[in-house]
């Protein structure tokens, strides 16, 4: 092929020029005449309201909304381990077996992927009806998914000639495949499953909103009533939650690196997940005790007639176009922001203090960042694009900074001796190396911003998002079915297009 | 596999099994009240409290304030039993009966049988004050913001007065509306002039002005739409049956009987900005089901 490869390095800092078009739109669009409600919010970020009741209050709510995350977490990661192995080519041919329900699977895991954690609580609310497995199974379905995506890719990319070789040495398949993949495969779970609980604390909070209890319904509730001071305690207790939940996890790397063995410490890590979801679903019956059983309430099934008159009511250019514009803008800012930081100064001192700056931009939720950007700005698609890409900027952001961390520093070093700059050696020696597994996270990264378009569509009133909880709001089922599938088919594609992408650039 | 490792899945397998007790036995019947509120939570959690009190002391059942702050999960919760009695506005209300049979009205307030909403302008967007209902025309092709999309007051009522003066939303600038998510921000953003205009519930906006929360120099009312029913309290059908027969019409009495006379009575009145609540009838609403159905709200 003689079509041109842009190098890693390049690939992974090109979607920064997705900052361009949204930057010069929302200059353009600037005025005063938000100043101070916005200085309130700012104000109110360093003088949150410390009123006893209101504080009680959210740390109950904080409670329910850990709880629901700890047992969303455990259940995904082990739904989605399970599934990512199922999906598995190269396990499947371990066992011999044939690989296409491999496909099939990967391809129908796109579907309870491609909906918000939201939607999907409302939807189980449907036929659930009011009880905490339904904030649970809300954050398990799609992160299960996800997680089912994330490991299968990791097992396909291994070195595969350990597993071979045993396996013709005569090994049973099934030790054949621990012996061989679980050391990589451990670190992999170790890492990634721990940064799936910050996100799943952060999903907690959403599904708040419901009447489950949580955080979400105080969160909301300040944001919409503009009590700045009460959603700066609230927003407090989470980012101070999601840190000490971090610090204990940094812990317990650090203690079990030196002490345990590989398999050993993986064991550990599985067992602490299945606990955690056990306690997190015996916290949940605590906290709410008068929740009852679940009960299936059926639905009747939307007919095919009128699925086709609701897909025919449907403005798909416009809902679709704007859609992907902006997915693709706030994915290139989600992408390019956090090695374009890193590369501004490489020193060790700007390193450390982006971190803060990450887990602020993560803790912010979108809904909020748009106000407070509209406040002194137009209504634009730009607005919408910026807040979702400052917000997944952050969980990019925590995601590199994770990366660097496993790569040595020898190649920096080298070329520093060797004479070439700082931002040189940072680039090549520590950043190239590590891109396209980064450049991996940016490509489901990008899944999960376009089921969040949903979130901005609230305020920006375009695109499928708005559309789906229009019709959520107005109980129009059959045009809700027909738009959770044009997500899917979305998703499927962005998958086609980024597996497409890996193969040509990334490898060979 | 050597008997350590079957102990190990033997244990793993028993801690598994324990999964089945997070299912929680059934407890004794609560009255889940639930509202979709739009107040900031200092006050609700201080003041939904003293209605549960209230309710609880008067019909001597114990008595749960579940707050909602997602308009078509409450109706959700309304149809699935998760809430007996819920606060709910104009169209969720309509939305909640048409999806349960036999789910009776019981209250509203003085207020609700004659409410309205007010459309708002930013002072530099150039919009006269409105006489009749026909200049609405004067609203297109600017930048207008509606508040939650499930909002009575601050959406369906609104779009209904626009369509009847023959402004459709795609005429406004950008070709769609805005929604701000919030009658508080709708104030907020228009008087930032990120949107030139906008419509909101008159009663948060009487409050907003009392509080001193708006710069009248930089925002003013141009319209106050005709009058409209809104909020009401709806309760499930199957009340009698869960709290014995005749409850129904008790609770009915209960929240009727609310009068300023008591200090905690006269707190529930105020979290509601109300004089007292008054009985409704669901034939009231019928104009806010056919206004729903006209705009596609409901189905």
């Amino acid at each position: 092929m003689a079509l041109p490869r842009p190098s890693a390095p390049a690939l992974a800092l090109l979607p920064a020029l997705a900052l361009l078009p949204v930057l010069i739109t929302v200059v353009a669009g600037l005025h005063a005449g938000g100043v101070e409600i916005l200085l309130t919010c700012l104000a109110a970020a360093v003088h949150p309201s410390l009123d006893p009741a209101l504080l009680t209050a959210l740390f109950s709510a904080l409670q329910v909304t850990l709880a629901m995350a700890l047992a969303g977490w455990s259940l995904s990661l082990v739904l989605g381990v399970l599934l990512g192995c199922c999906a598995s080519e190269r396990l499947l041919q371990t066992w011999n077996w044939p690989t296409w329900p491999a496909l099939i699977l990967r391809r129908s895991l796109a579907l309870p992927r491609s909906v918000h954690e939201l939607i999907w609580g409302l939807l189980l609310l449907q036929v659930l009806g009011l009880h905490p497995a339904v904030a649970v199974a809300a954050i398990t379905i799609p992160y299960a998914a996800l997680v089912a995506r994330v490991w299968r890719d990791q097992l396909e990319a291994l070195d595969p000639t350990r597993l071979q070789a045993l396996l013709q040495g005569g090994a049973p398949p099934l030790a054949a495949c621990f012996t061989a993949l679980s050391p990589a495969m451990g670190t992999v779970l170790m890492s990634y499953g721990g940064y799936r609980l910050e996100c799943a604390l952060r999903s907690a909070t959403l599904l708040g909103v419901f009447g489950l209890g949580g955080l979400g319904t105080d969160l909301q509730l300040s944001l919409q009533s503009l009590q700045f001071r009460e959603l700066w305690s609230g927003l407090w207790m989470l980012g101070l939650l999601s840190v000490a939940l971090e610090l204990l996890l940094t812990l317990w790397r650090r203690q079990t690196r030196k002490a345990q063995a590989g398999q050993r410490r993986l064991c550990l890590f599985l067992a602490g997940v299945i606990v955690a979801g056990m306690a997190g679903g015996l916290w949940l019956q605590v906290l709410l005790p008068d929740s009852g059983i679940v009960v299936w309430q059926g639905l009747a099934l939307p007919d095919w007639r009128g699925l086709t008159q609701a897909a025919a009511e449907l403005p798909w250019l416009p809902l679709i176009v704007e859609t992907l514009l902006l997915t693709v803008l706030a994915a290139g800012i989600a992408i390019g922001l956090p090695p374009l930081a890193m590369l501004l100064a490489p020193s060790r001192f700007w390193q450390v203090a982006l971190n803060p700056a990450w887990a602020l931009l993560r803790l912010i939720p979108p809904p909020l960042t748009v106000l407070l950007l509209l406040l002194s700005n137009r209504p634009t698609l730009a607005i919408g694009a910026l807040a979702l890409g400052l917000h997944n900027g952050g969980v990019m952001g925590r995601l590199l900074r994770e990366e660097l961390e496993q790569q040595s520093v020898d190649q920096q070093q080298a070329m520093a001796t060797s004479g070439a700059s700082a931002r040189l050696g940072w680039l090549y020696g520590l950043f190239t190396p590590r891109s396209p597994g980064y450049l991996a996270y940016g490509a489901y990264r990008t899944d999960v911003i376009l089921r969040e378009t949903v979130v901005v569509g609230l305020i920006g009133g375009s695109g499928l998002g708005w559309q789906l909880l229009e019709s959520l709001s107005s109980f129009h089922w059959d045009a809700v079915v027909v738009l959770i599938g044009a997500y899917a088919l979305i998703t499927l594609l962005g998958e086609w297009l980024s597996d497409q992408c890996r193969t040509r650039w990334l490898q060979s | 596999m050597p008997s350590r490792e079957r102990g190990a899945v033997a244990l793993l397998a028993l801690l598994l099994c324990q999964g089945v007790s997070v299912l929680p036995s059934i407890a004794k019947p609560a009255l889940r009240v639930g509202a979709i509120p739009d107040q900031n939570p200092e006050r609700l959690n201080r003041l939904y409290g003293q209605l549960a009190d209230e309710l609880s002391d008067r019909l001597k059942v114990t008595v749960r304030y579940v707050p909602v702050s997602n308009y078509p999960a409450a109706v959700s919760a309304f149809r699935t039993g998760g809430l007996d009695l819920v606060w709910f506005g104009g169209l969720t209300g309509v939305q909640a009966r048409l999806q349960t049979s036999g789910a009776k009205v019981l209250a509203q307030r003085d207020i609700d049988a004659r409410f309205r909403s007010v459309f708002i302008a930013n002072t530099s967007a150039d919009l006269q004050p409105i006489q009749s209902i026909n200049g609405l025309t004067s609203l297109r092709g600017k930048r207008f913001t509606f508040g939650s999309e499930s909002s009575t007051s601050g959406r369906l009522m609104p779009q209904h007065f626009l369509a009847k003066a023959g402004v459709s939303p795609s005429q406004f600038s950008g070709g769609r509306a805005g929604f701000s998510g919030s009658h508080d921000a709708t104030i907020a953003l228009v008087q930032s002039g990120a949107y030139q205009a906008g419509a909101l519930n008159e009663q948060v906006w009487t409050s907003a002005l009392k509080q001193g929360r708006v710069n009248t120099d930089k925002v003013r009312v141009i319209w106050r739409t005709p009058e409209y029913v809104d909020y009401h309290w709806v309760a499930r059908p199957d009340l009698d049956q869960r709290f014995g027969s005749g409850f129904t019409t008790r609770l009915q009495k209960a929240i009727l009987a609310i009068q300023p006379s008591t200090p905690r009575q006269a707190t529930i009145l105020e979290l509601f900005a109300a004089k007292r609540f008054i009985p409704a009838e669901a034939s009231q609403y019928k104009p806010i089901e056919t206004v729903g159905r006209q705009l596609g709200k409901i189905r």
